[in-house]
């Protein structure tokens, strides 16, 4: 394997050898009362989320920790991740903590849109991040949508189905090849890999799946096209086939994109929790109220989800933790191949069998290739059933109001209410928009982002490398905390979204 | 030359758009520049230091202490500052959201959270390219003025005379509370031409004329506040100043 010249012999050591450490040969039995004890301690912190009062006192709590505990590890600023976060691993008494930090700016977006008119949603939950945009846009969108009471035609689902798609791809490529992958192979950037041919195909990926977002949604980030109730116009709906045509050439690509990062090593990191992930028909992406799947085979709906959802104030970090069922959850790429991979495409299936799928983040990377090769086949697949039904600009589905070529007239909203909540597989795991519309105004809105769930289980997976490679020395593991990090490609632009500062509305 | 790409508050869509809308070019930047600094693209060298580089483009808002330190830093090692997207030349989103909480309610612990402000409000800003996102076309454009020791420009003309070269029907007869005649062109129309109104997130344009805007909005039977409302989303600090002068 190329690049294998590792610093870093945590990767060749854990291939040889599973349980990988070699002192602290209790480490196993013992690791799972201290991770129960990690997760006590948060609890203190929840209340102090639903009292505010509280919080004084939490914050007393916090410097006291302060004094006792030391910082064993510090990633500084983590790089190449989206957004500013950092990993902190303290040592207070015989525990190993670890706290995730977030500092990210909050921008208050969800705030600003209380009191905003319905319509405004889409547009202003896509700032959210930059790079799952039509993710938060057309959850936002279909919230919305769904509080008002409105059913948007089956063509719009399927054409917002792709979108998904398009952005999901996207933001994988961009994840694999120029986050994950370089680091895991001690490169310090994407630019240096020997493979020059493969840093093309997944450039080459990259730019189509770009161009396709950008035909259909109008604009290559932050589309101005979904709106809700359907969709602005249609756009160049020719240069959108041309588009899905051209991805399909690029089969070749992923699949060497795709094998090179199914082939790397490693570290194992196993460690049981709960998984959620969508359950659609399909392998899930973005479908229509669907309900989500647990790992103990357990089927909840999305209301159900939201409600079993809590926001954990830190005082470290400028985004909320979430927890489910008041512990930890992992979301994202590897819940959804564990959870959903018997309804993969052929070809996607047949890499998800050539991996031993097992609960270690750092299988992520893995699965979101699997995933690249899925969501190619998926979009060439709608391409063909969407050529059927071509479009014509005036026939296109739109709210309008009779008039030909007259569009949803956003003033049509004004006196309804109603609650809404969506729910959709973007691409780092489960994002939930939920809002209340009171008078065609927006109430409350509110963002579970995959990171903001998966917060809690970085913290845990960190606490869990920590007690099984400290040997490794703090240099060399810090490195490996933060690959670890990375493989959970959280983006904490998103999770921000859940500032510090929001209130569960009454 | 040395070059360096940094994020402050933002979604890092502009660094994004930027990754992916330049393509293979991308790699030729580093045949132009010595970069040692690009989020998203290569780790930093020298850890959180900030190099010293003749062009700093920087994206995002100045939100947090880290910020402002950043910006700082940043303007004292750099001859040229760009600031790269409406974040960082308007305030964008944040401006009006982080004056509509009380941020004084609860506290952090090693950072603190001021109100959303452009680059402007802290540095001198050499050069402003707004647009949420950037463009990657624009980007190109400012790049080869500076590489040519030409100043950089911004364009000169609202999102009406974009919109009407594509052919597009104009909204404002529709009904719609579009700001294409007041906002500053650019991005080729992008949001009219699928039927959305302008929100003007680069901006207003050079010349805007509020009043004369006002005033076709309501032979048109727009409501003024709904037209209002759309201006203070994205464009914070720019159009609070605009605001301010029309009412002189």
């Amino acid at each position: 394997m190329g690049g294998s010249e590792s610093v870093r012999d945590i990767y060749n050591r854990n291939g040889a050898d599973g349980s990988g450490s070699d002192s602290e040969s209790d480490s196993k039995s013992d690791s799972n009362r201290n991770v129960l004890n990690a997760s006590g301690s948060g609890k203190v912190c929840s209340n102090a989320d639903a009292k505010t009062k509280t919080n004084a006192k939490v914050r007393e709590r916090g410097g006291e920790k302060e004094k006792e505990s030391e910082v064993i590890l510090d990633t500084n600023e983590l790089r190449l991740i989206e957004g500013h976060g950092r990993l902190k691993v303290r040592l207070s008494g015989n525990r190993i903590e670890a706290e995730f930090h977030n500092l990210e700016g909050p921008r208050f977006l969800t705030a600003y849109l209380r009191g905003k008119p319905a319509e405004m949603a889409p547009l202003v939950a896509s700032r959210i991040c930059g790079l799952c945009y039509t993710a938060h846009s057309i959850n936002a969108a279909e919230a919305v949508e769904e509080a008002l009471g409105i059913t948007p035609g089956e063509e719009v689902v399927e054409l917002r189905r792709l979108l998904y798609l398009a952005n999901n791809l996207r933001s994988h490529m961009m994840h694999l090849l120029f986050l994950a992958v370089p680091p895991i192979k001690n490169l310090i950037s994407v630019l240096r890999l020997r493979e020059k041919d493969l840093v093309e195909a997944g450039t080459r990926l990259l730019s189509t799946s770009t161009q396709l977002i950008e035909h259909w949604g109008g604009r290559s980030v932050h589309v101005p096209n979904v709106v809700v109730g359907g969709f602005g116009a249609l756009v160049r709906g020719k240069e959108l086939m041309e588009s899905i045509q051209k991805i399909e050439s690029l089969r070749a690509d992923a699949r060497k994109f795709v094998e090179h990062v199914l082939e790397m090593e490693l570290p194992e990191l196993e460690r049981f929790r709960t998984m959620i992930s969508l359950k659609a028909d399909g392998y899930p992406t973005y479908a229509r109220s669907a309900p989500l799947i647990i790992n103990d085979g357990s089927t909840i709906t999305d209301e159900e989800y939201v409600n079993d959802l809590e926001e954990v104030v830190r005082e470290y970090s400028t985004s909320k933790h979430v927890y489910f069922r008041g512990s930890e959850a992992t979301v994202g790429a590897l819940s959804r191949i564990m959870l959903n991979r018997r309804r993969l495409n052929s070809e996607a299936r047949e890499y998800a069998e050539r991996i031993e799928w097992r609960i270690n983040p750092f299988l992520m990377v893995k699965a979101q290739a699997v995933e690249v090769m899925h969501y190619l086949e998926e979009i060439v697949e709608a391409g063909e059933r969407l050529s059927d039904a071509t479009i014509s600009p005036n026939g296109y589905p739109c709210m309008g109001n009779g008039k030909k070529g007259r569009q949803a007239e956003p003033s049509c909203f004004t006196g309804r209410s109603g609650k809404g909540i969506a729910i959709a597989e973007a691409p780092r795991g489960t994002l939930c928009h939920a809002c209340e519309i009171e008078g065609g105004l927006i109430k409350d809105y509110r963002v579970y982002t995959p990171t903001a769930v998966n917060s809690k289980s970085i913290e845990m997976d960190s606490v869990e490398m920590v007690k099984r490679f400290r040997p490794l020395g703090g240099e060399k593991l810090k490195y490996v905390l933060e690959d670890l990090v990375r493989c959970y490609d959280p983006c904490l632009s998103c999770a921000v979204s859940l500032d510090f500062l929001s209130d569960r509305g009454s | 030359m040395k070059a360096a790409f940094y994020s402050l508050t933002s979604c890092e869509g502009c660094l994004t758009t930027l990754i992916t809308n330049l393509g293979p070019n991308l790699q030729a930047l580093w045949k132009i520049f010595d970069i040692d600094y690009f989020k998203l693209v290569r780790e930093p060298v020298g850890g959180e230091k900030v190099p010293r580089v003749d062009i700093a483009f920087v994206e995002g808002a100045v939100v947090t202490s880290l910020d402002r330190k950043r910006i700082s830093q940043i303007r004292a090692n750099s001859s040229f500052v760009v600031a790269l997207g409406t974040c960082a030349s308007c305030g964008n989103v944040a401006y009006s959201a982080s004056r509509g909480v009380d941020l004084k309610r609860r506290r952090l612990r090693d950072i603190e959270i001021f109100e959303a402000e452009p680059l402007s409000s802290h540095v001198n800003v050499d050069f402003e390219l707004s647009g949420c996102p950037v463009s990657a076309e624009e980007f190109t454009e400012a790049l080869l003025r500076l590489l040519n020791g030409i100043e950089p420009k911004q364009p000169d003309f609202s999102v009406c005379y974009e919109c009407k070269m594509r052919g597009n029907r104009c909204l404002l007869e529709t009904g719609k509370a579009c700001l294409g005649p007041i906002a500053m062109g650019g991005c080729g129309a992008a949001c009219p031409s699928v039927g959305a109104p302008c929100y003007s997130c680069r901006g207003p344009a050079v010349e805007a004329d509020l009043p004369a805007y006002l005033k076709t909005i309501r032979r048109h039977g727009i409501p003024e506040e709904k037209a209002l409302g759309a201006m203070r989303a994205f464009t914070g600090k720019k159009i609070a100043e605009l605001l301010k002068d029309g009412r002189k």
